[in-house]
Order: C-alpha cells, then structure tokens, then sequence
C-alpha cells in the first residue's frame, strides 16, 4: 500500500477514534458535561491522539529503516562482483525501481538489451546489466514488496490497537484533559528535539568527514600551510592561512565600516532623535538588515567595486587591479552590517536607566559629556556583544565575498588586491559534480568546521557578554 | 535635631535664594503644577510635602530644569534664581544645574568607581586642575556625606557595590562635590532604612549650613525634623507655605490639617 493512503487511512482511522471517544463518554455521563472531568472534546482528542502517534511513529522509523535493512540483506549477493559495493547496489535499486516501471517479471525477463529497455523507461544504468545484478534486483523487489506490506499490516494493527484500547477506557471519570495536555506537551518537547537533532547531526556530519580529509592530507599542512592551490588531478596544497587572512581581513574593513556608522546612528537615535525622527529612520534602517546578501553581492560587482576602480584603479591613483578586491568586499559588508550594530546597541543604549542620565545631567552635565561619560561606559559590555555577533555574521559572509573580493587566495597586505575567504572556497570546491572520496573536495568540511568553531566561539562570547550586561539592571 | 519644640525652632531668613511666580506646568494636555508661587530663603532646609502627584517632584524639577528633558513638558511663569530668571534664554540649562544640584528618589550611582563618581562633577567643571586638588575635592565631599570612613578604603571599587544607603550618600557626596548653591531633593530617603535616613537627614541638617536645601518628602515627621519651611501641595495647588512649626501645629487651610492629620493623602 502506497505510503499516502496509509497515512490517509490512520487519519480516517483516529478521526473515527475521535467521533467513538467522545459518543463513549457523553454517553457513559448520560449527556451531562457536570458529571464529566474533561470536555467532551478532550475525550475525543485523547483517542485521536492514541490512534495517531504510536502508528505514525511505526510509520516513520520503518520508512527510514527499511532501506537500510534492505541494502544489509541483499548486498551479500553482490559481495563477489567488480566495483565499490556502493555504486554496484545503487545499481541493483535502479533495476529493481526500473523493473517495476517496465512492469517485467524479475524470474523471466532476459539480460538481453535490457540496459536500453530500462533506459527507454527514463532509467540510466552505467553499464550492462549482470546476471547477479539481475538476481540481487529481483530479490530487492520481492524483500521491498514484502516490508510494505508488513509495514501496513503493522501500521493498521497498531492504529486500530490502540484506537480500541483508547475508546474502551474512556469514562466520564478519564482525566482526557490532563492526559491530552501531556500529549501536547509531548509534541512541543519532539519539535524542538528535531531542532537539536538537526544541530547535532550536522556537526557530526562535519566531524567525520573532517576526520576523513585528516586521514588524506596531513593537518598540520591544512592549518598552517601558505599556499591555497587545489588541482582535482592530486598534488594540490590546501593551506588555510590564505582563506584565514582573507576572512579576517574582509571582516576587518567591514567592522571599520559598520561599527563607527552603526553606533553613531544608535547614538542618534537613542538619545537626541525626537519619536517622530526614530518612529521612520530606526525601521527604515532595519530595512537593510532585510536585503538578502545577495543583492549586496550584485551590488559590490556592478556598482562599488567599478566606482572604487574609477578612483584608484590605472585610470586613477594605480593602487587596484580590478573591481574585485578586499576594501570592496569590506565596505559592502559593513555596510550590511550597518544594521545588526546599530540596532542592538541602540537596545542596549536605551536598557541604561533614565536615572543614570538625570543623574549625570543633574550635576550640569551636557548631553554629550553624559553619553559619552555614563550612558556609553555604562553600555559598553552589550555594544562588545553586539559588535562580536556582527563580527561572527561577517565571517560567514558569503555572497558578497563570492562576487566582491575575487578568488585569488592570496597573503597580502594591500587592501586593493583580490582575496577570497573560506565561505567562498568552500563554495568553489563543491560547485559542480563531486566524489566525497578527493581531499579536494574533503576540505570543504574542515574549512567549514574551521568556520563553525571560530563563529560558535565569538558567539557564545557575545551571548555571555550580552548576558552578563543584562543582569546589572535587572 | 530631634527635637519636636517646633515653635522655638529658629527660622532666621538670611534671603531669598528662589523665587517662583505664578509657575505652571503642563505634560502634553495634563495641567500638573497650577499657579505656583514661592519663595526659597538661603541657608534653610524648605520641604514639600502633599500626596501623591500632587506636583510636588514637578515643581522641584522646575527648578534646576530637569522638566527640559521631558519632551511633553511645558513651563510657564517665572522662577528667578538670586534675581535672575533662569527660563531666560541667555541661561544654559547646563550651568544652572551646576549651581542647583539634585539628588534622586533612588540612588543612582554612575557604574564607575566611588572616587570618580564623586569626581565626576568637578572634572566636567574643571574645579580641580591637578589630580591633587581632585584628591582633595572627592575628600571633601565624601567626608561631609559622612561617608570618608566607610569609603576611603576602596574608593576605587565600584560605587554600586555600596549599599542603598551607602550609595545615596555617595549621590549627595557627588552632588556636593560640583559646589552647588541650592541642593534638590527629591523623596531622598524613600529607598533607605530609618538607619540610613537617620544619616542622610543629620547629613541634610549640616548642609543648610552652606546650602539651601529644597527637600520633596512623604514623611511628615522627616518634613517636621528637617526643614525650617514647608510647603503643602494639593492636586498641583500650592496650598499654604510658611514656617515649618505653624503648617504642622496650627495650619491655616483645612486641606493641610486633614492631610497631617492623615485624613486625607
């Protein structure tokens, strides 16, 4: 049974739980609500939600379980075949999946031309099909047919099983509403484990694949090697310290940028700007925080990178070579950054009490002398935090590195020069087709492990800052 | 300083320090001070007393022009400080409250050191030209906070480390540090233990010495302690003004007396 109609039909199942649980307890009160504990919609739920979560959850591992089972079983048969053991059962699927398209009968269908009936069926194979191909195939059909159709038996018992169970024990005096409170309860706690899960995964993700580039090329050449020059034929030298200084030096200009405009403009219209000014300027600024990093990138390559060429590229002061450089790449970002500063600390700004500045203006303070003196020192911790949460989003910038700074990995010091970052590698190493096998493209993981912990570390840094802040005036 | 003789108390008026005529206040369309007019004599401690929102904090902050960061709030009439109007344009804000310091309900210490909260003041001002003369400022001051000897060993350590009382003494400590000629209080004792406030009131006592002090109070009896004059407001009315002892034994209007007879407040 297609996996559709099952979860169709265990709906339609828990929906007639529903409509059964709460008839059964209505009827047992003899239709008094007073001499029932929950509402009747409560008795009805609880048997809806019996029905669904052991099924579906029966459905959901099995689905994910199947295949794996399914390659474990039949994988011994191909065991004395040429090639990886891999790419030899992703062929024994797709002549089982192709099988099924031409409607073919595994035991009497001959080797002959099979490879271009099964093409004309819209399946490509790599190479002919072998008589052991064909008989692993064939058993994949059969071990596949088979666990569906227990799956459904399975999936069907358990939503009727426990449906019955459900309505059976329902009585006026069943705590439903408690018992569908812990169920939603339950639901929460399983959305944000799927959340934690994901995190977890990907960072084991990382590691291993990290583990396996290590195994490749020596680590010490991958942290500490000058030279960033990748060849898909072998031979390559995949040092990060080019990529390190590209992204901190990018992120360098960009803070320069973004942090004396954005605290400025915090400044502003924190303390001097009337509520008629802040009420348009402060969400006409977060606007910017809404332009995806795209259209920062398009912006970099069609508009500053030309204008800073203009200036001082050959036709002017001779320092650039191209539009694509560290400073375009810089001021765009900072510009992006504008934003992220500007309104955190403009937060934090407006988290100092009044009393701080009634009391330094109190004392004939000007205004400037009480931010400056007060109202900034006091703030200072939460604008830390916020100026490392920018410097964090910067360094795992991407598009606008991808079109504004070039792609030479490059040390040097030069501001002018093309320089490219680890976000923009790792998109070079894994654009187009890829084996996983090559340190070439291995070294996507470290370099975005690399990135991970550097921009998880100055984030739990700013957090803790931000935080610490916080409690002084609470 | 304790004692109740309220009559015998001397009320010698040096002067006028400030003058105040037919002062309103609106906050946007509420009508919060009406008609007020007062005169502050020098060298007295003067306290206001009266309910809740009945103007009293407004009118205070009237006078060194702390209404002037409220964006809603509007002044009118005059209030001269030693014959000079100081809602006169020709007057910067900024100076006036040099010469009218303020001390607030809470304790507010700047989140700096003990030393350069007091400092904070005379350095703004330049009244101290050498890190010595400063030495002997911020001495000065805490000393006559009575707050030298519990601060002279960690004057650098942060002046929210103190406790509450503590802390407003080092408010006043700083507020005196910038040599004021009128010193505003607003409820200062209202965050303190009656240990605190003991302090704080004998401390108020020794200031009318140099100072005059414009004190904004809930408590009768610290008005009565205190002060020399007192003014009762009323729904943003000055309601009667005079010697301390008359308003408290033998007030003219019946509002006063039902308020310090706790009939009404």
């Amino acid at each position: 049974m297609p996996l559709g109609w099952l979860f169709l039909i265990v709906l339609l199942i828990a929906a007639l739980g529903y409509a059964a649980g709460r008839r059964r307890a209505l009827a047992g009160a003899g239709g008094s609500l007073r001499a029932m504990h929950s509402l009747p919609t409560a008795y009805g739920w609880n048997v809806a939600m019996a029905v669904l979560i052991p099924s579906l959850l029966v459905l959901a591992v099995w689905s994910l379980a199947s295949p794996f089972v399914l390659d474990r079983t039949v994988a011994p048969m191909m065991a004395g075949q040429d090639g990886e053991i891999g790419l030899l059962m992703s062929d024994v699927r797709r002549v089982a999946e192709g099988l099924d398209l031409l409607g073919e009968d595994p035991a009497s269908v001959s080797l002959e031309g099979l490879r271009e009936r099964l093409a004309g069926a819209g399946v490509a194979l790599g190479q002919d099909v072998s008589a052991a191909t064909l008989a692993a195939a064939a058993r994949y059909k059969e071990l596949g047919a088979r666990s569906a159709l227990l799956q459904s038996v399975l999936v069907l018992a358990v939503a009727l099983g426990m449906g019955a169970w459900a309505v059976r024990r329902t009585t006026p005096a069943l705590r439903a509403r408690n018992e569908v409170e812990w169920g939603i309860q339950g639901l929460l706690i399983a959305a944000a484990l799927v959340a934690i899960a994901t995190t977890i995964g990907i960072v084991l993700a990382l590691i291993f694949n990290t583990i396996k580039f290590f195994q490749l090329y020596p680590a010490s050449a991958f942290f500490f090697g000058t030279t960033w020059s990748p060849s898909f034929g072998g031979g390559s030298s995949l040092g990060i310290l080019p990529l390190v200084w590209g992204t901190l030096y990018i992120s360098l200009i960009a803070l320069l940028v973004a942090v004396p405009l954005g605290l400025f403009s915090a400044v502003y219209l924190s303390e001097y700007a009337s509520p008629r000014v802040r009420a348009w300027a402060k969400p006409m600024l977060e606007v910017l925080a809404g332009i995806p990093s795209i259209v920062y990138g398009l912006f970099a390559l069609l508009t500053v990178g030309p204008a800073l060429l203009a200036v001082f590229g050959s036709g002017g002061l001779g320092w650039m070579q191209g539009g694509t450089a560290v400073i375009t790449a810089g001021l765009v970002m900072g510009i992006m950054l504008i934003p992220f500063v500007s309104s955190l600390s403009d937060d934090i700004i407006n988290a100092v009490p009044q009393a701080m500045r009634d009391g330094s203006l109190g004392l004939g303070a000007t205004q400037s002398e009480t931010i400056r003196q007060v109202v900034l020192p006091a703030a200072l911790p939460g604008i830390a935090g916020a100026i490392l949460l920018a410097a964090s989003r910067s360094i795992g910038e991407t598009m606008i590195v991808v079109l504004g700074a070039g792609a030479a990995a490059r040390l040097s010091l030069n501001p002018f020069d093309a320089m490219t970052t680890i976000t923009a590698k790792i998109v070079s190493q894994l654009t187009g087709d890829q084996d996983f096998t090559s340190p070439e493209a291995l070294v996507a993981f470290a370099l975005g492990m690399t990135l991970f912990v550097v921009t998880l570390g100055l984030n739990i840094l700013a957090l803790w800052i931000v935080r610490r802040y916080r409690e002084q005036y609470e | 300083m304790n004692d109740m003789r309220l009559f015998e108390r001397a009320a010698a008026v040096d002067g006028v320090k400030i003058s105040a005529k037919g002062v309103n206040v609106h906050y946007g369309t509420a009508h919060a001070l009406k008609d007020v007019s007062v005169d502050i004599g020098d060298r007295l401690v003067t306290a206001f007393i009266g309910p809740s929102g009945c103007g009293k904090s407004t009118f205070l902050r009237c006078l060194n022009r702390m209404n002037d960061t409220i964006p809603s709030a509007a002044v009118t009439g005059r209030i001269e400080l030693d014959g000079q109007d100081i809602y006169d344009r020709r007057v910067d804000p900024v100076q006036l409250r040099a010469k009218v310091g303020m001390v607030f309900q809470k304790p507010n210490p700047f989140p700096k050191s003990i030393y350069d909260n007091v400092a904070y003041g005379p350095k703004i001002h330049g009244l101290a030209k050498t890190r010595a003369d400063l030495d002997v400022v911020v001495e000065t001051a805490l000393r006559r906070a009575a707050l030298w000897n519990e601060a002279k060993d960690r004057l650098h350590a942060p002046g929210t480390g103190l406790s509450g009382g503590q802390q407003q003494r080092l408010c006043i400590a700083r507020a005196i540090a910038t040599e004021p000629e009128v010193l505003l209080m607003d409820e200062p004792c209202s965050a303190l233990d009656p240990i605190a406030t003991a302090q704080v009131e004998e401390l108020i006592d020794e200031l009318k010495q140099n100072y005059s002090v414009v004190i904004v109070t809930h408590s009768m009896q610290q008005a009565a302690r205190v002060s020399q004059r007192t003014a009762f407001f009323h729904l943003g009315h000055l309601v009667e003004y005079g010697e301390t002892g008359q308003i408290f034994t033998n007030p003219r209007d019946p509002r006063t007396e039902s308020y310090i007879s706790g009939r009404i407040g």
